[in-house]
């Protein structure tokens, strides 16, 4: 089951129903969605206005790990370069996205005996809501950063196995990039690839950008 | 050689396929050309020749003649990329773009690249090979994504376009 809850502090239509796989994106104000593709084939006048650029679609994940967070920075700082927010927002807009894994409630021993049965729901309730805070903290620490950075961000939870729901919304919101940290919570050397995102550089049909953390031993020339 | 002022560098590994210049086209759409005065980054573009030994390699006892004739088409085919190269990036007038050649193995090329011109970004096309094509045929987005000591940008060539 998949459970979306956008808020964001743009004027979006909140939607907390199961999400449809076939509505169109609801963001209808993106002309970059289908229309990106064609037109970088075809030549471009020599001079763009600004006015007539299309604005880029981001999603960056985040989770726990400071990895995604270094990542969603990274974005900011390097793709966001205008000094206020109209400008920011002329360029392109930020969807920080956070998959909570579902819950597994059957794996709970509930009696002294040790033996697995379903938990009560008093427990499924409480570990729900411990899962609800802390996707509201990770994501208003995303929010707080696009803010600091004079970017406009919405924010999206979704549930389920993070390198599916990851790609499936980078489909349904027409996307142009999504960026993802390299590695989540498990740590490991530098050249290594987390799960979620070699997933997600196999799989996702739009673009990723894959940040990697800065070297510790600072190598300048 | 040193890197450019103080812009971070965007390098852009590209070969003779039809992706990696539609990731060199996408890249200069989303980062070069909205900032048409001062573009975020510093681009280079990169093509790695392979090698005539390693083309020559299942022609037997490779005489010097065979060789020289690979390398002669090789460096045809290069100078084409690159004028492909130098091209789509006049055209959407970015002015510093660098074009470089480097003899080798296209996943070391690009990983050692990266070190040396101290990049912010790689960007790599993607053939969008499954699984087992992977595996076997090798991939450069792969490997680039997983060695390459910054960050990675995939880009991917959306099925149905013409």
């Amino acid at each position: 089951m998949i459970l979306v809850r956008r808020s964001c502090n743009l004027p979006q239509r909140l939607n907390d129903t199961n999400m449809d796989l076939t509505t169109p994106p609801a963001a209808a104000d993106v002309p970059g969605g289908e229309g990106a593709e064609e037109s970088t084939v075809a030549g471009m006048a020599k001079q763009q206005p600004v006015s007539e650029m299309r604005k880029m679609e981001m999603m960056v994940a985040v989770d726990d790990s400071e990895g995604s967070f270094y990542a969603l920075g990274w974005a900011l700082d390097h793709l966001f370069r205008g000094r206020t927010l109209e400008e920011n927002d002329r360029l392109g807009r930020v969807t920080a996205v956070h998959v909570q894994e579902p819950f597994q409630h059957y794996l709970f021993p509930a009696g002294p005996g040790g033996t697995a049965f379903y938990a009560s729901s008093a427990v499924i309730e409480s570990v729900k809501k411990a899962q609800e805070e802390n996707s509201a903290i990770i994501l208003s620490r995303a929010l707080q950063m696009c803010r600091e950075k004079m970017v406009k961000a919405q924010t999206l939870i979704m549930t389920g196995d993070p390198k599916d729901m990851i790609c499936r919304a980078t489909e349904e919101m027409h996307v142009d990039l999504l960026v993802i940290g390299s590695r989540g919570l498990g740590k490991i050397k530098r050249a290594f690839l987390g799960s979620v995102s070699d997933y997600c550089a196999h799989h996702s049909k739009c673009p990723v950008l894959i940040v990697k953390p800065p070297k510790e031993v600072d190598k300048q020339a | 050689m040193a890197s450019a002022g103080d812009k971070p560098v965007m390098l852009v590994g590209i070969d003779d396929s039809e992706h990696s210049l539609y990731a060199l086209d996408w890249t200069i759409d989303h980062f070069f050309a909205p900032f048409s005065h001062c573009p975020p980054f510093k681009l280079v573009v990169l093509h790695a020749k392979p090698s005539p030994s390693t083309m020559a390699g299942f022609s037997g006892p490779a005489s010097a003649a065979v060789i020289t004739i690979i390398d002669a088409d090789l460096k045809i085919s290069a100078a084409r990329i690159g004028d492909k190269a130098k091209e789509i990036c006049s055209r959407r007038s970015v002015e510093d773009a660098m074009v470089e050649f480097v003899e080798g193995d296209a996943r070391q090329v690009l990983c050692d690249s990266v070190e040396k011109h101290h990049a912010s970004v790689l960007v790599v096309g993607s053939h969008g090979y499954g699984t087992i094509k992977r595996a076997v045929l090798g991939s450069v987005s792969d490997y680039c994504a997983h060695h390459a000591q910054c960050s990675v940008m995939i880009v991917k060539k959306p099925k149905n376009m013409h």
